[in-house]
């Protein structure tokens, strides 16, 4: 028995499934939110377990796009907490349901 | 085989962290498993031999990104329904839906007959330097898509201050306490 390339990508598989179910299915706005990070970490799992099954030359790109997916998520977080901050401040409201009047 | 039983091991603190975010009642304790979530995907990248990737995971995700999550939950925990109902009835939708997406994605996946080549790359520090500062005409080009993020971090900020300040002018500072 030995690591095999599959394995990773079933791993990423599951934390991408669980981090959609987690981004659908909570109420509390908080929990989309890490949802969508567990999902962001799991496409990068998964550009590294591919980007293993690749010769020397062509792995190597797979292995600098996760530090840009990594920067887009920060960048991501840091607007959209403000975004529930400013949100907050007019709703009183952690519920998604409740944000469903957004009319301008 | 000592590969795997590692993998086995980062990978079951992995899914059972993210079941627990899926699963628990408040957000922080979310935050929490969300961050062993991280730390132990960033043990998995160094066990497949990209260290440095590892190193940046622990240091955005964890360091950053759930620390402003943590930061932004405790000052928003005076809200009355912090505590909303987990579940509603759309997630009797939902959860067969995903089930059957990824169903499918593992048959697609255990089908396809991927395998490790021995000769793939181990990004270290140097070899990642080398190829995202890579300035020449016929490199691959990283370091505009570096540029690139430098001005998406700069306008993220700027947005995010820009939104969650109350009033941008500083003419009545000592209110600042009322701000959330």
């Amino acid at each position: 028995m030995e690591l095999h390339a599959s394995y990773i990508q079933i791993l990423a598989l599951a934390l991408f499934a669980i981090g959609i179910a987690v981004a659908l299915t909570r109420r509390n706005v908080f929990f989309v939110l890490m949802g969508v990070e567990l999902s962001l970490n799991a496409v990068n799992l998964s550009f590294i377990g591919f980007a293993k099954t690749l010769a020397f030359e062509a792995s190597i790109a797979g292995q600098i796009v996760p530090l840009f997916t990594i920067a887009i998520a920060a960048a991501e977080a840091c607007v959209g907490l403000a975004m529930i901050i400013l949100i907050f401040r007019s709703q009183d409201s952690m519920d998604i349901d409740n944000y469903s009047n957004m009319k301008g | 085989m000592l590969a795997l039983i590692y993998f086995i091991i980062l990978g079951g603190i992995a899914v059972g962290s993210a079941l627990c975010v899926l699963l628990s009642r408040h957000p922080l304790y979310g935050a929490i498993s969300l961050v062993v979530t991280m730390v132990s995907l960033a043990g998995i990248y160094g066990l497949l031999g990209s260290p440095f990737i590892g190193v940046v995971q622990i240091m955005v995700y964890a360091g950053a990104i759930i620390m402003l999550l943590t930061f932004v939950i405790m000052v928003l925990n005076g809200a009355r329904d912090s505590r909303t109902p987990m579940f509603d009835r759309v997630s009797l939708f939902v959860f067969p839906a995903i089930l059957i997406l990824a169903a499918l994605l593992a048959f697609a996946l255990l089908s396809s007959g991927i395998s490790f080549d021995p000769s793939a790359a181990k990004v270290s520090v140097e070899l990642t330097s080398k190829n995202l500062f890579n300035v020449n005409s016929d490199g691959p080009g990283y370091y505009l898509l570096f540029e690139g993020i430098g001005l998406l971090l700069l306008s993220a900020m700027v947005a995010a201050v820009l939104m969650a300040k109350k009033n941008l002018s500083s003419k009545n500072l000592e209110n600042n306490e009322e701000e959330i």
